[in-house]
């Protein structure tokens, strides 16, 4: 057999050419915020109690195969899944689902792979991303022919989680939310009251320095974790007009130059973890829980799951809603997860039928209560085992406040506060003084206002 | 060597043949599909405009003319790009070479430190990240532990404006082990015999190393330089679990910035665009140390200066 020798220069060479054509490392996409613009909707009804207890799907009449592609969480595991799952089809016979539960990791890439090359999507999955809701079936026509009560469901989850370009495309599938969590030991060992539950900005700064104690290496409460969150808009704040077209006059406005202050106060109490503590000692993503279960945060805002978290481990606790003036009315950062019929399903109404049923009170009920789900249905959370309790209470009177995600999850937050990222890092890292915040945020608005245009026109 | 044509190929040398593309088949059907292919539709894709799951749509150099001349992100990401790239490389460079003449000397146990130093080539990346966060962290972190000892109050490290780059540097030097073993296989390859003739000459260590060890290991210098631009001019992962760009944009890296553009904000066309700017970057910088190299890299085999 012949070969062709290769030298060692030539063998360095292919290896360096070869080294040079592929530059482009593949990135795993992310969760995303999700999205859904503003509608309105009823009042919870009491009527919809009774339904939450009885199976009143209707069944399809012809036989059907749909595909269901789930995955497992805190607040509904696999068994607890299958289960309900049992329960569906059960109660129609003329339905098979074919579940898939795949890996939290890989969801993401798996649908917007799948979506974007319109075949091989599920018929019912979360569409947690908002750039998957373009091919969520308009659920109108099937709400209205059946008489669906959109009503039962918590106002502010449905008309962030389920609307889209003025049509209804999910149901709102559990609930979650941040609030303050307080620790009632530390506030007693400090000798100072317990706040209610409508805690102002200037208590947060009066009482954080009062709770801090570097002997025992405890702060007094923790910092935002980013603009435009519950504070923000409890001062009123806003980054851009309501019609999404303007960003002077919001983003360096009064409220949010209020708000940025009162952030640069807070950093200057040094009573809070900074950015580095925060990075190392808290849970990514999700707040320094750790650290407020060890009693070294006295106030920190955290969310549903760590309440729980505390009551399980004997921690006594309060909760309060992030800080906020009660003027500019109570804001909650608040959210659910947004479960659809794919457009190119080829069974729409039996889909339907499952959807509702899942995301409906007979499915929220059954993972309620075989699993961790708070449902986003009153009716149903109020049968919440432990509804009764204080904390419960505070928690559901949190859940009707107004949602960051009417604004929050708009497609071009995410470019804006992008563009004004430098102000947040400045104050963080306390590199400005007090009054330089306004001319800072003045100096900001050209980027973001471009950032805003360009978004629009291609996500509007 | 010159090809045989096919036609003047005997029978047997035809079927070696045959076998031999064979052999390959698997792999240029996987280049073909993973690799080209979604190459190919990337390129096609920057001149588009395109949210995942919407039909893109043609809106020509658009996506290009945007990036240079009306957007400062794109500006900024190289300028950090282009400054970890032209301070990480030479120091990697230079300290994975150092670290291979440590690893070459002969001693008891060595293959025990060849291992340990290699060790963190093999670590995930995000893990690596997870603990450096904890290294540098400025009150708790152990280096700063260890320089308040002797008085000197740390930096902040990924979080200080000034230092967040420099930080990044640092945590990619601790693995220039995976480097340091290809210097070895270079350093292990040059004759034994130069350095006994030289000893023999009275050349000192230092003479030895400018005359013999580095002239003869520029082939492998340069392989790896080629290949610590390309991955340094890649940089995410750091900025992307540690610092997120920042502070204040100073880790904002090329390759972040095409990710938020893709999969935070959903421009899928301007993110395939700027990825072609960062191919066609790359291999102009690969070009210029190509061209230059006939300077500087000397090959054993061949009585030419030149490659």
């Amino acid at each position: 057999m012949k070969t062709t020798k290769v030298s060692r220069r030539q063998f360095l060479r292919m290896n360096a050419l070869a080294a040079t054509g592929v530059v482009l490392a593949a990135c795993g996409a992310s969760s995303a915020p999700q999205t859904g613009q503003s509608s309105s909707t009823a009042e919870p009804s009491s009527a919809a109690a009774s339904a939450a207890t009885a199976l009143s799907v209707p069944a399809v009449a012809k036989p059907a195969t749909i595909t269901w592609w789930s995955v497992p969480s805190e607040e509904y595991n696999e068994e607890a899944q299958r289960k309900m799952l049992a329960a569906f089809e059960k109660a129609n016979p003329n339905i098979k689902v074919n579940l898939t539960v795949l890996p939290a990791d890989g969801y993401d890439q798996k649908m917007t792979t799948a979506l974007g090359a319109n075949q091989g999507a599920p018929d019912v999955a979360f569409f947690w991303n908002s750039a998957w809701l373009p091919q969520a079936l308009d659920l109108e026509p099937l709400i209205k022919a059946e008489n669906f009560d959109k009503s039962q469901y918590i106002k502010g989850f449905w008309d962030t989680r389920t609307q889209f370009k003025g049509t209804t495309v999910g149901l709102p599938l559990g609930v979650g939310a941040n609030f303050v969590l307080y620790n009632k030991k530390t506030f007693d060992d400090m000798k100072v009251s317990y706040p209610d539950m409508n805690l102002t900005p200037e208590q947060w700064l009066q009482l954080t320095p009062k709770l801090t104690d570097p002997s025992k290496k405890r702060w007094g409460g923790d910092r935002p974790r980013g603009p435009f969150r519950a504070i923000w808009f409890n001062l009123g704040a806003r980054p851009f007009s309501a019609d999404s077209k303007t960003v002077s006059g919001y983003l360096n406005g009064d409220a949010s130059v209020k708000a940025y202050t009162w952030l640069w106060d807070l950093i200057n109490t040094n009573s809070t973890p900074t950015a580095a503590d925060l990075d190392v000692l808290g849970t990514a993503g999700t707040g320094p829980v750790d650290l407020f279960m060890a009693g070294r945060l006295a106030m920190a805002t955290l969310n549903q799951g760590h309440m729980l978290n505390a009551v399980s481990a004997n921690v006594p606790f309060g909760l309060a809603r992030e800080p906020g003036t009660g003027s500019n009315g109570s804001w909650v950062n608040a959210w659910s997860n947004t479960i659809s019929v794919w457009k190119g399903s080829k069974e729409p109404e039996a889909a339907w039928t499952f959807l509702r049923f899942w995301g409906g009170p007979e499915g929220q009920k059954f993972l309620m209560d075989n699993a961790n789900l708070l449902p986003s249905i009153k009716p149903v959370l109020d049968q919440y085992s432990k509804a009764n309790e204080d904390y419960a209470k505070t928690f559901f009177q949190i859940l009707q406040d107004r949602q960051v995600a009417e604004v929050g999850n708009l497609p071009w937050m995410s470019p804006v506060l992008r563009a004004a990222k430098p102000v947040w890092d400045k104050v963080m890292a306390n590199q400005i003084k007090r009054d330089q915040i306004k001319a800072e945020l003045d100096a900001v608005v050209p980027a973001a206002q471009k950032a805003l245009d360009d978004a629009r026109q291609r996500l509007g | 060597m010159a090809l045989q044509p096919w036609r003047t190929m005997q029978p047997r040398a035809r079927r070696e043949a045959w076998e031999g593309y064979l052999g390959i088949l698997p792999w240029v059907i996987g280049f073909v599909l993973f690799t080209a292919g979604p190459l190919l539709v990337s390129l096609g894709l920057s001149f588009t405009q395109w949210d995942i799951v919407r039909p893109p749509q043609w809106v020509g150099l658009a996506n290009y003319i945007r990036m240079f001349t009306d957007d400062d992100l794109f500006r900024t990401s190289l300028l950090v790009t282009f400054s970890y790239v032209l301070l990480s490389v030479p120091l990697q460079l230079i300290v994975g070479l150092a670290l291979a003449l440590l690893l070459n000397a002969n001693l008891r146990g060595m293959n025990l430190f060849r291992t340990i130093f290699y060790l963190p080539a093999v670590l995930s990346g995000v893990a690596v990240a997870l603990m450096w966060i904890w290294i540098l962290h400025p009150d708790l972190g152990v280096v700063n532990g260890i320089l308040s000892i002797f008085g000197i109050k740390g930096p902040g490290w990924f979080w200080d404006q000034h230092w967040a780059l420099p930080s990044v540097v640092l945590m990619r030097l601790w693995s220039v082990g995976g480097g340091a073993v290809i210097y070895l296989a270079g350093l292990q390859n040059i004759p034994s015999q130069l350095y006994e003739a030289s000893e023999i000459d009275g050349a000192s260590r230092w003479q030895q190393f400018w005359s013999i060890t580095l002239p003869l290991l520029t082939p492998t210098l340069f392989f790896q330089l080629i290949t610590i631009m390309i991955d340094a001019f890649r940089i995410f992962t750091e900025a992307y679990v540690i610092t997120k760009g920042g502070p204040l944009n100073a880790t904002y890296f090329y390759m972040l910035y095409l990710y938020e553009e893709a999969f935070q904000n959903f421009n899928m066309g301007y993110a395939s665009a700027l990825g072609w700017v960062l191919v066609i970057i790359t291999a102009i910088a690969a070009l210029i140390l190509f061209r230059t190299s006939s300077r500087w890299v000397f090959y054993e085999d061949s009585e030419e200066r030149t490659v």
